[in-house]
């Protein structure tokens, strides 16, 4: 009776403890992209963005995405890996204006991602 | 949150499974409590999906698994220390045969009928309704029988269901070789004029027969059979 009272703890502690980290590293990683995302997005819109910053953004990505794959599907990674690529390139070739709707797909994939794993009715059915 | 989401979309699963098969019936269920089926039924599932679709994190199988092995743990504990929710999560033994014969609601509760009942007593090594005192099905779906004393000096012929659950069997009357007449007559001596009244019938080669209509007690009688006419 004990060892499984104790199992059962143990059990629910380890889902939680998981569960709330998750949240928190999840929500941190994809606050600070979209920050820098961001940024790279007001730097786009001045015509003054460079090579170096999208080249920064794509290093921090790749950082990031080393322990996303832990928590996040592969899948949803590809998409911000799929469209962060298109707009620094866009960004590296100076076409400000095509790279602004990449950026603007990428903010919002940043944002989804996220709101996509919030404890809400429609996530759970 | 995505652990919580995982977490409770498995719980959903596992209590709608279990319900499920409590609601199935004994039919449905091997040797296995209900609970335990849902386990066999799920943790196979979660172990292969993580397992072979490399985009899908590890964790996700993991924490399924966690949480079937969590909820595994608290039936296990209903199961033991609280008997009101035992029959809840478990179920209890249904008497489908008893010395007043053949209990049709037990039967229909647990979506049988009477030729399941005949397959679980021919398994069990009785081969006639009138052989034993009580049949039951246990929680888990095993069948258990008392048989009565010197049942196997009756055993000595096949008896077959040549009428159940209102509605002659026509290919078990061929195999006795009789005309239906002859078994509609039985039932008129025995004052039931409509086949549709019986819940089950059968005669061995011996003639010995084994009768309930529904919504009474079962009889048990000898007619005579004609000259070479056995089985």
């Amino acid at each position: 009776m004990v060892k499984t009272l104790l199992s059962i703890l143990i059990s629910l502690l380890l889902i939680a403890g998981v569960a709330v980290f998750e949240t928190w590293y999840v929500d941190k990683t994809f606050g600070e992209f979209s920050a820098q995302l961001e940024t790279l997005y007001e730097k786009t819109e001045d015509e003054s963005a460079t090579r170096g910053d999208a080249e920064a953004v794509r290093v921090s990505w790749n950082e990031k995405k080393k322990v996303l794959h832990v928590w996040v599907p592969h899948n949803d990674i590809s998409y911000v890996d799929y469209w962060l690529s298109e707009g620094l390139s866009l960004i590296e070739t100076g076409q400000y204006d095509d790279a602004l709707s990449k950026l603007e797909v990428l903010k919002e994939i940043c944002r989804n991602i996220p709101a996509a794993y919030a404890f809400s009715f429609e996530n759970i059915f | 949150m995505r652990m919580g989401l995982i977490f409770i979309r498995t719980a959903i699963i596992y209590i709608t499974l279990l319900l499920i098969m409590r609601l199935m019936g004994k039919r449905q269920i091997g040797e296995m409590q209900p609970f335990e089926l849902v386990v066999t039924l799920l943790i196979s599932e979660l172990a292969c999906i993580p397992m072979a679709d490399t985009s899908i994190p590890l964790l996700y199988g993991i924490v399924s698994i966690l949480t079937i092995y969590l909820l595994h743990q608290i039936v296990c504990l209903i199961d033991l220390y609280c008997p009101p929710l035992k029959y809840v999560v478990s179920g209890k033994p249904s008497v489908v045969l008893n010395k007043d014969g053949i209990d049709e609601y037990q039967l229909r509760k647990n979506s049988l009928d009477v030729s399941d009942l005949m397959e679980s007593l021919r398994t069990a090594g009785y081969f006639s309704l009138s052989a034993v005192e009580y049949a039951l099905y246990e929680a888990n779906g095993a069948f258990s029988a008392l048989p009565k004393a010197g049942y196997e000096e009756e055993q000595t012929s096949l008896p077959l269901l040549v009428a159940d659950e209102g509605k002659y069997n026509a290919k078990n009357i061929a195999l006795t070789g009789m005309p239906p007449s002859f078994f509609a007559d039985i039932l008129k001596k025995q004052g039931i004029k409509n086949v549709k009244k019986v819940l089950a019938m059968t005669v061995d080669g011996t003639g010995k027969v084994f009768l309930q209509e529904k919504g009474k007690k079962r009889k048990i009688f000898t007619v005579p059979l004609p000259e070479g006419k056995r089985w």
